[in-house]
């Protein structure tokens, strides 16, 4: 029993240590014109790698270049500025190109 | 290029009215636009100091039968309220805008002071629009309210990068004593920072709206 106990804490330390890309489902965006102050900021970001809008399943994911997971405060400032607010914040475990590739080339 | 430098080159090259789409975007941006009609022109550009607020300048011309506005303004546009819901927006929206207006009407030509709020009320999902504005203008003892109301629909939804088309009927009434309302069902094209629209309203009189975002 405390080993499987072990096992998780480690596993869910670990996914939060080396996972940098963060999937962010945001409120009200329904529109490119609107979305795109979104990728713009994080886009002009050079702690952040790479930005993919998907506007089909309203959120945003993005990835850091350290490895690090990016601020949420500042995720939550980036879309309220845009115009948003956020539903949820979560670490996945795919990258924003792999997640690109599921999602289409949009 | 800076955003201040393509703010003040766009205010320099302002030439030219008073109805408004989707009014401001994101924090630290620059909006110009223009329309270009039969009836009414403009042209402007705002720059988001927040989400919530943008300052900027408009030139604008707007005439009728028997009158002739055309006017210089500065404006600040505050989002009063937004309602995100995760497959919808609602807007409401108030414009405070001032500046010079030269009226000619029958045989006047008269400059004016003036000071004109706008309210515009919005609702939009990924394939509906709908949007309702009243401006209120007064100027020498005269009324030139304007009211809008469009609305349309996408016949699909489109990716991000994708151009979305859209459908749209747009109303619009200046109170005049020779005033009647014009209707322009019109084409929109959205492309991220690229906002296009192509109209014809039943007098056959075709309008042209830009719009973009730096």
């Amino acid at each position: 029993m405390f080993k499987k106990k072990l096992l998780l804490v480690t596993l869910f330390l670990s996914m939060n240590i080396y996972a940098q890309t963060q999937r962010i489902e945001v409120l009200g965006m329904v529109c490119a014109f609107c979305a795109q102050g979104i990728e713009k900021s994080f886009s002009s970001d050079e702690n952040i790698k790479d930005v993919f809008v998907n506007l089909e399943n309203y959120f945003v994911v993005i990835e850091s270049r350290d490895g690090k997971s990016i601020d949420e405060k500042y995720i939550t400032t980036i879309i309220t500025d845009a115009g948003y607010d956020i539903q949820k914040i979560e670490i996945v475990s795919d990258s924003v190109s792999e997640i690109r590739e599921k999602y289409g080339a949009n | 290029m800076n955003k201040g430098i393509l703010f003040l080159i766009t205010l320099l090259i302002s030439h030219k009215t008073i109805i408004y789409a989707a009014p401001m975007s994101f924090k630290d941006s620059v909006t110009s636009m223009t329309t270009i009609s039969k009836n009414y022109s403009y042209l402007e550009s705002s720059y988001a100091i927040s989400s919530k607020d943008s300052f900027g300048i408009n030139i604008n011309e707007n005439k009728g039968d028997s009158y002739k506005l055309k006017a210089g303004e500065f404006f600040y546009l505050r989002r009063l309220m937004r309602v995100n819901k995760i497959n919808s927006q609602t807007n409401l929206w108030l414009f405070t805008s001032a500046g010079m207006v030269n009226v000619k009407k029958n045989i006047k030509d008269d400059d004016y002071l003036f000071l004109s709020p706008t309210l515009q009320f919005d609702y939009e999902t990924k394939r509906v629009f709908s949007l309702i504005s009243h401006q209120i203008m007064r100027v020498g003892n005269q009324n030139y309210d304007t009211t809008k109301i469009e609305g349309g629909f996408s016949f699909y939804e489109t990716t991000y990068n994708e151009t979305q088309p859209w459908i749209l009927l747009k109303t619009r009434k200046t109170k005049t004593v020779d005033s009647k309302t014009e209707y322009t069902p019109t084409l929109r094209f959205i492309n991220k920072s690229l906002f296009g629209e192509v109209g014809v309203n039943l007098d056959g009189d075709p309008s042209f709206h830009l719009m973009y975002t730096f």
